[in-house]
């Protein structure tokens, strides 16, 4: 989970392990006051959306490091059964996601990733719910357009 | 189409997991941590200085799982060994009772005998 948010965010896997990194040691120094394992869930993902956020802003020539070559197979997941993956399509989605404002890209992987409620996204990321939902309607509308404009009309 | 959209998406950010021996240089990173800070041992100081590689190492495997399902099995595992750790406590305690008293009652019943 913590890994994955960072790479999805950034789209470089040695940042994504340097983030995922110091949110592990994080969990450590704050491990006394955690009182659950959700707690501890909640606690990761928000600690890791605000870390990869923190890291994509000192570093605002992440996207010059993407290296789409670099990026690996998905190691599990939620794929529906009748509806087989387009690895170029998905492949570009990632690109296009990548472009997105900061907010707007963690709402997306917090929303589409993990799997995260609107009210979910919202606590996480300490902001408020008519946000979270303005901000995921704008972004569709967004990744949309810009599909559209490199794969085709047809794609979505 | 925003239901393909969010298919797709869904797709497109399937969960990464971090490369092999990731737990391991978290292990390190903390080590190296823990060596940099020693005199004033900072965050670590309520960690037993021994025990502190494997609590880290249990605290860790348990974040990784971390959806849930793993560690509430540890949590419950540690409480059901703490339970039994307390139990055995208990059954030692009573019987270092039992040989008390026996010992005091012996005691008196010699002082009662004496002449």
């Amino acid at each position: 989970m913590v890994f994955s948010i960072a790479y999805h965010f950034l789209q470089n896997g040695a940042a994504a392990e340097e983030v995922a990194q110091d949110v592990f040691l994080e969990l450590f120094r704050s491990l006394p006051k955690l009182e659950s394992g959700a707690h501890v869930t909640f606690w990761l993902r928000r600690v890791a959306c605000h870390r990869s956020i923190d890291y994509a802003r000192r570093r605002k020539n992440a996207a010059a490091e993407v290296s789409w070559d670099d990026l690996p197979e998905p190691s599990h997941g939620r794929v529906p059964a009748e509806a087989p993956a387009d690895p170029l399509l998905s492949n570009r989605l990632r690109q296009v996601i990548a472009t997105l404002p900061e907010k707007m890209r963690m709402v997306v992987i917090l929303r589409y990733q993990e799997d995260a409620g609107l009210e979910e996204i919202a606590k996480t990321m300490s902001i408020p719910l008519n946000t979270v939902k303005s901000t995921l309607h704008r972004a569709h509308a967004a990744l949309r357009d810009k599909i559209r404009a490199s794969v085709g009309e047809g794609n979505l | 189409m925003t239901d393909k959209l969010e298919r797709e998406l869904k797709k497109a950010l399937e969960r990464v997991d971090p490369p092999l021996g990731f737990a391991e240089r978290v292990l390190a990173r903390a080590a190296n941590e823990e060596e940099s800070n020693a005199p004033p041992r900072a965050w670590f100081g309520w960690f037993p200085a021994g025990g502190l590689r494997w609590a880290m190492t249990g605290t860790l495997c348990a974040a990784l799982a971390a959806s849930g399902i793993a560690y509430r099995q540890e949590r419950e595992r540690r409480g059901q060994r703490a339970k039994e750790q307390l139990m055995l406590a208990l059954r030692i305690t009573s019987s270092k009772l039992q040989i008390a008293t026996e010992s005091m009652q012996e005691m008196n019943s010699r002082l009662v005998h004496q002449p």
